[in-house]
């Protein structure tokens, strides 16, 4: 046996040698499989966390996402004081079309799922996203069809969202959320999922948490609700800081011969 | 020849195992990396939920417990005045305030159920102890106060039931604007010391809105010919 194996030895150190070479030339499908194995698991650990972790950062407002609409394109901020109120009688110089904040009317426009369907007053709807409402305005000359109906169902009944059209809105459709807006051309645009999800009563947002959406009889009729003014508002408007516009300084002479350049 | 094949043999076979070595020491790496990773990842969105509840004596649980009441007597007034008032300026902002104030005192409850304590502090006890890092110039100190500033006695809220007309109004614009002033010291000493983020943002946003409401019941006070109570 002894000898026999020794005989052999030389010839067999070739073909062990070879088949090594082969085995080398070849696939080592073992190992191939154990590291494959390993790295699927590892990548699906991987995976399964990180879907996790994004799913929680989506859209979803918490202490450590205060703004989730941050993640979504096209959306303008502006920063706005709270709590200024102007009467039933007053127009606010808004600086954005449509307004998403400022000096409001004291009575907020019912915001309990009502799809207005003619265009409410700016100083009453405001009022509502300071309350945590959205408010989805769209031009009735370009949205009409599937497309309206497909927005009213995003409002119809739902507390916190209200609807109406906006004449002469440079875009089909515009989202506002108190220091929020987004502006569209689509129904269908995913992104109008995404505004609302990050921004309705989300308390980090807007001004007064817990403000409601009801106007409860105190001077709002959602049957018969004020109409928007499609007009600039004059100097005796109140501006972005609360307090009236004040006028231009009085005309001199100079200024109905101003000087050419 | 048969040695030098078998010398050369061996030597592609540690190039080999190398090479393979290598292979695996870097795929072990790389599951290394990607579960540890995971983990980190993992732990961070645990973590974001598991905060100890804030206890009996935290920042967090007095300014609940203590905005609560203070909430409460507001809601109180502005009902009254939503009822009462025969002015629709004042009945509209007494729904603001009632209706808002309401919700977050519904919101101060839930957080205290949550954490597992009262969702009033015991009767015995004085309030804003919770502020002893504060200097609020009551004389209180750390001992805290039997009344919260802004809060009115009993005879004042018995003088405003039993008011009607103009002279209801302005007092209860009086009554309001004190409140809402009084409670400012305890919403921004929360803004800044409460533990928790939400906490602090609610603080916040009541410091924020009742100093603009203050503003405008000072302007409604003014334009109904009267000024605030002395202070």
């Amino acid at each position: 046996m002894a000898s026999g194996t020794k005989k052999k030895g030389k010839p067999n150190a070739v073909k062990a040698a070879r088949a090594s070479v082969v085995a080398k030339k070849g696939k080592p499908w073992g190992t191939i499989a154990a590291v494959v194995a390993v790295l699927l698991l590892a990548g699906g650990v991987f995976g399964y966390a990180y879907v996790k972790v994004s799913a929680a950062e989506k859209f979803l407002p918490a202490d450590d996402n205060k703004d989730p609409s941050e993640k979504i394109a096209g959306v303008v901020r502006q920063t706005y004081s709270p709590g200024q109120h102007v009467d039933a009688t007053q127009r606010v110089a808004y600086d954005q079309s449509p307004p998403f904040g400022g000096p409001h009317d004291g009575v907020w426009a019912d915001c309990t799922g009502i799809v207005y369907p003619t265009a409410v007053r700016n100083e009453n709807m405001v009022h509502t996203l300071e309350h945590g409402a959205i408010w989805i305005a769209y031009n009735p000359d370009t949205v009409t069809g599937p497309a309206l109906d497909k927005l009213k169902s995003l409002v119809d009944n739902k507390p916190y969202m209200v609807m109406s059209p906006y004449p002469g809105l440079d875009r089909p459709i515009s989202l506002q959320s108190w220091g929020h807006q987004l502006k569209l051309d689509s129904a269908d645009d995913e992104r109008i999922d995404q505004f609302i999800r990050s921004l309705r009563t989300n308390v980090y947002q807007h001004p007064e948490p817990g403000g409601r959406c009801d106007s409860n009889g105190t001077g709002f009729n959602p049957a018969a609700p004020p109409p928007f003014v499609a007009e600039q508002p004059g100097p005796d408007a109140i501006g972005m800081d609360g307090k009236p516009v004040t006028p231009a300084p009085p005309a001199a002479p100079t200024s109905s011969a101003p000087p050419t350049q | 020849m048969g040695n030098q094949a078998g010398d050369r043999a061996d030597e592609g076979q540690t190039a080999g195992t190398a090479k393979r070595s290598a292979v695996v020491y870097a795929a072990a790496a790389l599951a290394v990396l990607l579960v540890g990773a995971a983990i980190g990842m993992l732990i961070t969105l645990s973590a974001v939920g598991r905060d100890d509840p804030p206890g009996a004596d935290s920042v967090d649980v007095g300014f609940a417990q203590d905005m609560r009441t203070h909430h409460l007597q507001a809601i109180t007034m502005a009902g009254w005045a939503r009822n009462g008032s025969q002015d629709a300026e004042i009945r509209q902002l007494a729904f603001d305030i009632e209706s808002t104030q309401l919700d977050q005192s519904g919101q101060f409850s839930g957080w205290l159920t949550a954490w597992g304590q009262p969702a009033l502090a015991p009767i015995d006890q004085p309030h804003m102890r919770w502020m002893a890092g504060a200097a609020h110039g009551h004389g209180d100190g750390p001992a805290g106060t039997e009344q919260m500033p802004g809060m009115a006695t009993s005879e004042e809220l018995a003088r405003l039931r039993n008011s009607t007309g103009a002279e209801f109004d302005v007092y209860f614009l009086q009554l309001m604007l004190r409140h809402h002033e009084g409670g400012l010291e305890m919403a921004a000493y929360a803004a800044d010391h409460a533990r928790l983020g939400y906490v602090r943002n609610m603080a916040a946003k009541i410091k924020q809105g009742q100093q603009a409401e203050s503003t405008l019941l000072t302007d409604m006070l003014t334009a109904r010919g009267s000024k605030p109570l002395p202070s």
